[in-house]
């Protein structure tokens, strides 16, 4: 690339976090907070001592297990926006799985994975299948699957599962502590967690990008109708998408109650399946990106727990910056297709 | 009067416009004629104000632009009717009328629109959707529709493409009228010589973005042959006899396909081995329908299907892609190809067991049988639409039995033509049968053993090569003499 291609690109890079600085600052003025204080305050919540990097850790994992997943349908372009479904799959088929069990050890805790891991790829199936054979749009059917998946766990907690003599939003009975995953140190995070999530990325990546079905994948979805001329059985290759999706969205929801809650809450996916669908979106859908976006996010949202205690504004301001983020990746990039367009003059 | 001067214009490195300067006079009839990729449709799409161009100026009546909008060309009575007609097949025809026009009421457009009709000589019912209607239909409404807009000065770009020879008569002569008596300009955009000879007061020749001549009718077929293609253009050979006339490659048994709106059948047709069958009809006659039916893309309601002695009571797509029928339609870039995708994925998701040797596999294939020569890595979006073709041809494997042709020579220069027409006859001596479909008759005459003829979704000839003329078909295609020729 000449250098001057290669300046334009990076400015262009630079273009899209500085427009969403830009718009930080608008969104933060009307609620008298100073707005580089705020950036300040989030990134050090996020970063500024080893405990903290640990709990970025622990929302790290699960983003980065979704993000990781969705590359997989949206390379078939699929929007498996019912990840957050997925999630709370997982962990419920995490938590059944573990039901009979008082105790246990390193067994019991893959199976449970296992089971996560079947629970989401399950219910991805269910959009898979309506979008292949039933003509439903997945994003309609992920949306309304996340509603039902968020009723079955209240249903559950408040009903079959409810602890013995409480039923509250505060979840099933915790589980035994030999039923945990394991901790780093005195951190939040675990290592078989963190082990996880990179074999995650490497595995998609390396199924993307290196083998035959990632390539039949790619042409399924840019054009349907000439991967049935070329006998790639597209529907059976978009199920194939979504289960793999679906199986990652619900390890992430396993890691939710086996690594940080150790039970099953009303809110296990904490917003992660939408989150990573951002993460995805600000990535446009390229591999290299998406772990440091899934940090970056991690930070964001670890550090606005400390928005409402030393700056009094409400912790979704965080929600509110990485929106801002997305949206500002794609005005610069329109923009930039819009500048190149007019160049070439049609 | 519309007067261009100096017009040009690049796209990336090809200059799709160089310097064109040239006169358009009211009351005449010009025909700017081609090769495809010539410059003719960025030349048109200039004047229609859908391209900017890089630099000239366009001079309507005296007042000159640098460049014109859509609507100010229309405002200056610049009206394109497109090889595609631009109109909305839900909407009823004095809906699809009114549009782009001013506000009225359906009296009004009603009105006007009969008064029209019945002035040119044309009739339509108001409340008929577009998609009940021919395509030669809908070119009259479009035209009437830019009348009504003011136009007058009229381009049509390919208008005789998917039209009977009848259609064509009644535009070409409604065009004269248009000219003779009203004093419109109209500018005939194509590549068949003998409609530019036919109609045009003057021919104006492109080859390779340049104006190379204007001339005055009437001239010589040759000498325009020679302006258009640079030097003289071999024309294929005969088609090669069938070897084993006798032999059953592929038979329908009293079979009906189901497509998505209509069926078509009971068919019975054998075919041999080696033998090339064109098939003609109108645009929704059928023909698509038989060759999506055949590869397995349309159900096979009902009757059988033979192939090589094997008979098949399912026509299941998977099935007859492993027994070698291969299908490649028409419309390319969206449905046989994947934009994104390189040369190379393409031979590698086409030949998966080529992997290991896949970029000898590729030179041997792409560039030596079919001199293919564009980087392996090049998108098929930016390959041409003759380089499209010819990798979509090298991606069927030899000795496939039976190709399913729709259209193979749509969109691509006399050259690439004449390849694909010879690879397919290459095939054919190899033993394969081949189905084409194509809306040139010509072509479909030249290059068959007999004519499949389709009328109103149904099969209504099998006409051998020695009877296939332009009229005979033409007739049969529009649905005349099918009694006359059922008789004898």
């Amino acid at each position: 690339m000449p250098r001057s291609a290669w300046l334009e690109q990076t400015l262009w890079m630079l273009a899209a976090p500085a427009l969403a600085l830009a718009l930080t600052v608008l969104v933060a003025l009307p609620s008298g907070a100073p707005p580089l204080q705020t950036l300040q305050v989030l990134l050090l919540g996020g970063l500024g001592s080893m405990s903290k990097f640990g709990q970025v850790l622990t929302v790290f994992v699960p983003l980065m297990l979704c993000a990781a997943g969705l590359l997989v349908p949206f390379t078939a372009r699929l929007w498996n926006i019912g990840i957050e479904g997925q999630v709370v799959l997982g962990a419920i088929f995490c938590t059944g799985a573990l039901m009979p069990f008082d105790q246990g050890g390193p067994a019991h805790i893959a199976l449970a994975l296992a089971a996560g891991m079947l629970g989401g790829a399950l219910w991805a199936l269910l959009a898979g299948v309506l979008k292949t054979w039933g003509r439903v749009h997945e994003i309609f059917s992920g949306l309304g699957l996340n509603f039902v998946a968020m009723g079955l766990t209240i249903w559950l907690i408040f009903g079959p599962w409810k602890r013995p003599g409480v039923a509250s939003m505060s979840g099933t009975e915790t589980l035994d502590m030999s039923l945990w995953l394991d901790r780093m140190g005195r951190l939040a995070s675990s290592w078989t967690a963190l082990a996880l999530a990179a074999a995650a990325l490497v595995m998609v990546a390396v199924l993307l990008t290196r083998t035959q079905w990632g390539l039949s994948l790619k042409a399924v979805g840019q054009n349907p109708k000439a991967a049935r001329l070329f006998d790639l059985s597209p529907r059976r290759r978009m199920l194939q998408a979504f289960a793999l999706c679906g199986a990652l969205g619900g390890l992430a929801g396993a890691v939710q109650v086996l690594g940080v809650y150790h039970r099953l809450l009303p809110s296990i996916s904490s917003g992660y399946g939408y989150t990573a669908l951002l993460v995805g979106m600000m990535a446009s859908f390229r591999i290299l990106p998406v772990p440091f976006i899934c940090l970056f996010f991690a930070v964001l949202n670890v550090g606005s727990i400390q928005l409402p205690l030393q700056l009094n504004l409400d912790s979704s301001f965080s929600g509110v910056i990485q929106g801002l983020m997305v949206l500002s990746v794609f005005a610069t990039q329109g923009l930039r297709a819009w500048l190149i367009r007019r160049r070439e003059g049609c | 009067m519309i007067v261009l001067t100096d017009i040009a214009k690049q796209y990336g490195r090809v200059r799709a416009n160089d310097s064109i300067s040239l006169t358009l006079e009211p009351g005449r009839i010009y025909a700017l004629v081609g090769e495809n990729g010539a410059g003719k449709s960025t030349l048109m799409r200039i004047l229609a104000g859908h391209t900017v161009p890089d630099s000239g100026t366009i001079a309507v009546r005296g007042a000159s632009h640098a460049r014109l909008t859509p609507a100010l060309a229309a405002s200056l009575g610049v009206g394109m009717l497109y090889q595609d007609p631009l109109d909305f097949p839900a909407l009823p025809v004095w809906e699809n009328f009114r549009l782009g026009g001013t506000a009225r009421t359906r009296v009004q457009v009603v009105d006007k629109l009969g008064e029209l009709s019945n002035h040119l000589g044309v009739c339509f019912l108001p409340d008929e959707p577009i998609a009940a209607l021919t395509v030669g239909e809908r070119q009259l409404l479009e035209l009437l529709r830019l009348l009504d807009l003011g136009a007058t000065t009229l381009i049509l770009d390919e208008p005789t493409t998917g039209i009977t020879p009848e259609q064509k008569r009644s535009l070409f002569g409604l065009l004269t009228r248009l000219a003779r008596e009203e004093n419109h300009t109209v500018v005939l955009v194509t590549h068949k010589l003998s409609e530019a000879l036919e109609m045009a007061d003057a021919i104006f020749v492109m080859r390779q973005g340049r104006l190379v001549s204007r001339l005055e009718t009437p001239c010589g077929e040759d000498e325009l042959v020679r302006l258009m293609f640079g030097e003289a253009v071999d024309r294929a050979g005969d088609v090669p006899p069938v070897s084993a006339p006798q032999t059953r490659r592929m038979v329908l048994d009293r079979a009906v396909f189901a497509g998505p709106k209509y069926h078509l059948g009971p068919l019975n047709i054998a075919a041999a081995p080696g033998e090339m069958i064109g098939l003609a009809g109108l645009d929704g006659s059928g023909q698509e329908l038989f060759l999506r039916g055949l590869c397995g893309l349309d159900r096979l309601a009902e009757g059988g299907l033979e192939l090589d002695g094997r008979r098949f009571e399912r026509n299941d797509f998977k099935t007859l892609h492993k027994a070698g029928v291969h299908f490649v339609p028409a419309d390319r870039m969206s449905q046989a190809l994947f934009p994104d995708l390189s040369i190379r994925e393409h031979i590698l998701l086409a030949f998966p067991d080529q992997a290991a040797r896949l970029e000898e596999f590729r030179r041997e294939q792409c560039e030596g049988r079919f001199n293919l020569r564009a980087h392996p890595d090049t998108p098929a979006k930016s390959l041409s639409g003759g380089n499209q073709q010819r990798l979509l041809l090298s991606l069927i494997p030899d000795g496939a039995p039976l190709l399913l042709m729709e259209h193979p020579t749509r969109g691509l220069d006399a050259g690439s033509s004449l390849q694909v027409w010879e690879h397919l006859r290459e095939r054919c001596r190899d033993g394969a049968t081949i189905f084409f479909f194509s809306p040139d008759l010509d072509e479909v005459i030249e290059h068959s053993h007999r004519v499949l003829v389709f009328y109103d979704r149904m099969l209504v000839a099998d006409v051998p090569r020695a009877q296939a003329t332009v009229e005979t078909l033409g007739a049969l295609m529009a649905g005349k003499n099918l009694e006359a020729w059922h008789a004898a």
